[in-house]
């Protein structure tokens, strides 16, 4: 489980250009600027690899901040 | 890693970012630094003219990861790109309007990335049975006069290098197995496609079809699209060819940079052959025949094959210059013979050394060699030493050196001459000439880098026994190879009037050799006389042998002598030292009783010590 964190962790990281330290459930599409529509393809593609889960259309435009993508994520059975 | 910014602060971040790329070339890195590189303030960064690179990018899809990806692949090799993404699908637009945002750009390189079915309309596919063989020809027609048009305008009204794609020809038709009973399938449609775009600008100095369809069907069709990517962002290129259609563009852009590779430096053992010659021998060493010898025999005609193309080959490699050489003259599987290498360095060298000695001798630059060695060791050492080469990854199996090889896209020339498939044999004849004129320079240059120090005593109590020892064991190097004992060695050295007893330590910077030269000096009146001159086998050919004689004869001339004779008496073994005297301009007076004595007159003639041997006087 600590190992999904720290898996997630490093791609909001590296895809949205944050310092680790700086991701947290209320960063989001609103207040991180990197998160352009580009990034969000990006995040989705490399989460969906990473866990090995595919997200609904509904998914992706609900997801507005790291604590929306976690949720989803348990949703589909990835435990967060 | 070097770097030409001059901004150090944002050079090293640069270089920060690019070294966790250069890690771990994922997408998700290549991503990460992409976007990283973009927030930096480059405009502080004074980059030389040759080192930048404009590149525009006009497609029909969503084309931001290829140019991510060809930016950071320009950084790595230390260029500065600039790019420019026209909007999305409005490249003709771009193209027509003269005052569009391409043409203030101003791009060096303008990648057309168009794929055919946005030329084709959306129902083309369903629709393609219904046409006639008229009207198929007819679209034909119509898409490739589509792109001529664009690209002629965009010829007309720019200096930039254009690069369009052809099309990827589609694995799948409707019809099945039947695809190519009827006189134009789907994929025969698409091949028609291809063939007049590359006819329409065979000859064209400015624009250049990439090859598409060949490198999705080395990467696999069925993964050249990743189908979410391509639903949810119109991105055509799924992430694992990206980096295969970025590479393929790199070559371009090398090659316009002139950052083209023109030489391949080969390592011998288990890169030309399988084994090690030292240990296996020429008949054990693994080249045709058996199942890896086979490997190695087509990994040499590859290479030829670069030969023929007028990439420069050369040798470094560790081994005895005679074994090696017999193979490669006399091994009945070698492809490779002396007359395709440029150069070769065969010998026990530092490889860094003989690299640089390459590529003086080849007169071309580090950056434009390749280096290939089996031995991961060597590899680093040469990476560390030398940036600038371009060291393969050679796998551990020589079942894919071939793959390793044709995967490096580092040769490319926009233009190939007659005389560029020549060029390996001009470079064979030169070396032929040089050969002979250069010998003494390389020598020479090797003797510089010895570092070699003389030290020249006369003999004393504590070096008597090993003097005796080399008057009495010495043979080749020994002129007259007169015997004497320990005791007559020091009547000689208590009688400083009569005699002169001479020792000669040698060091370079490989380490100390000690007392290796002796000679025995008989002063009569005016005429001193070498009685005896001899030196250890293994420090002949340095030069040293020279010094300890130019000593003799500074010190003759210090005390008074005129003449200074030397004696040669010739034995069953010392033949190689008969031409001693007369090398350093001795004349010869006459032979008494098997003796040979030569001379020199001191008033006129000197010996100099050469410059590579530093001498001191103990």
């Amino acid at each position: 489980m600590a190992s999904n964190e720290k898996t997630l962790k490093e791609i909001l990281a590296k895809v949205l250009i944050l310092e680790e330290n700086d991701v947290n459930d209320a960063v989001s599409r609103e207040n991180t600027e990197s998160w352009d529509s580009l990034a969000h393809l990006m995040l989705i593609t490399e989460v969906e690899s990473a866990f090995g889960v595919t997200f609904s259309d509904e998914d992706i435009i609900e997801i507005k901040t790291v604590g929306d993508l976690k949720s989803k994520l348990r949703k589909l059975g990835v435990k967060l | 890693m070097r770097s030409y910014l001059r901004n150090e602060k944002t050079g090293s971040q640069l270089n920060k970012i690019l070294r966790v790329v250069r890690k771990e070339p994922t997408y998700l890195n290549y991503w990460n630094a992409y976007r990283r590189i973009q927030r930096l303030d480059l405009s502080s960064v004074t980059v030389p003219e040759e080192k930048r690179i404009r590149i525009a990018v006009l497609s029909s899809f969503t084309v931001d990861p290829l140019v991510m990806y060809i930016d950071i692949e320009c950084r790595l090799i230390e260029l500065h790109p600039e790019t420019y993404i026209a909007p999305f699908d409005q490249y003709p637009q771009e193209i027509l309007d003269e005052n569009s945002a391409l043409y203030s750009f101003n791009p060096d390189i303008a990648i057309l990335a168009v794929h055919a079915e946005s030329l084709l309309g959306d129902n083309f596919l369903p629709r393609f049975l219904t046409f006639t063989e008229e009207e198929k020809r007819k679209r034909q027609k119509e898409i490739i006069k589509h792109l001529e048009n664009l690209i002629s305008e965009l010829s007309s009204r720019t200096n930039a290098l254009i690069l369009v794609n052809n099309f990827i020809v589609p694995t799948f038709s409707p019809l099945g197995i039947l695809d190519n009973r009827i006189s134009i399938g789907l994929k025969t449609f698409y091949q028609g496609l291809n063939s007049r775009l590359s006819d329409l600008f065979r000859e064209n100095r400015q624009v250049y079809v990439v090859d598409f369809d060949g490198l999705a069907a080395k990467h696999g069709k069925d993964r050249c699209i990743n189908p979410e990517m391509y639903y949810r962002g119109s991105i055509l290129i799924s992430e694992s060819f990206l980096p295969v259609v970025a590479n393929e563009y790199m070559g371009y852009i090398k090659a316009l940079k002139n950052l083209n590779r023109k030489c391949i430096v080969l390592d011998l053992d288990n890169v030309l052959w399988g084994g090690i010659l030292g240990e296996d021998g020429f008949a054990g060493i693994k080249l045709g025949g058996d199942p890896v010898g086979k490997a190695y025999v087509d990994f040499q005609k590859l290479l030829l094959s670069y030969y023929n193309r007028g990439i420069i080959l050369a040798i470094n490699s560790k081994n005895n210059y005679e074994d090696a050489y017999k193979v490669i003259q006399e091994h009945p599987n070698m492809v490779l013979r002396e007359k395709h290498f440029a150069a070769m360095r065969i010998n026990w060298k530092d490889k860094v050394e003989n690299m640089v000695e390459l590529a003086e001798e080849l007169n071309i630059g580090l950056d434009s060699m390749v280096f290939i060695d089996d031995s991961p060791q060597e590899r680093e050492r040469m990476k560390q030493a030398l940036p600038q080469v371009l060291v393969l990854d050679l796998p551990r199996s020589p079942f894919h050196y071939c793959e390793a090889l044709q995967n490096l896209n580092d040769f490319n020339t926009l233009v190939i001459s007659e005389e560029d498939k020549k060029r390996g044999d001009m470079y064979y004849a030169k070396k032929k000439r040089r050969a002979l004129m250069k010998m003494k320079g390389s020598l020479e240059e090797f003797l510089r880098s010895l570092d070699i120090k003389a030290e020249i005593r006369y003999a004393d109590s504590f070096t008597i026994p090993r003097v005796t020892s080399l008057i009495n064991r010495t043979n080749q190097f020994n002129l007259t190879a007169r015997r004497y004992n320990q005791a007559q060695v020091e009547g000689m050295c208590s009688q400083p009037d009569r005699f002169q007893v001479y020792t000669m330590k040698i060091s370079d910077r490989f380490g100390d050799e000690g007392i290796v030269g002796v000679a025995i000096v008989r002063k009569e009146k005016e005429t001193w006389v070498i009685d005896s001159f001899l030196m250890s086998c293994r420090v002949i050919g340095r030069g040293v042998e020279t010094a300890l004689l130019a000593k003799i004869v500074e010190d003759a001339k210090a005390n008074g002598a005129s003449v200074l004779i030397g004696e040669y008496i010739p034995t069953p073994k010392n033949q190689p030292t008969s031409n001693f005297y007369r090398d350093h301009n001795f004349k010869r007076i006459c032979q008494k009783n098997g003796t040979i004595r030569w001379e020199l007159d001191l008033k006129k003639s000197t010996v100099n010590i050469p410059d590579w041997v530093k001498v001191s006087y103990g």
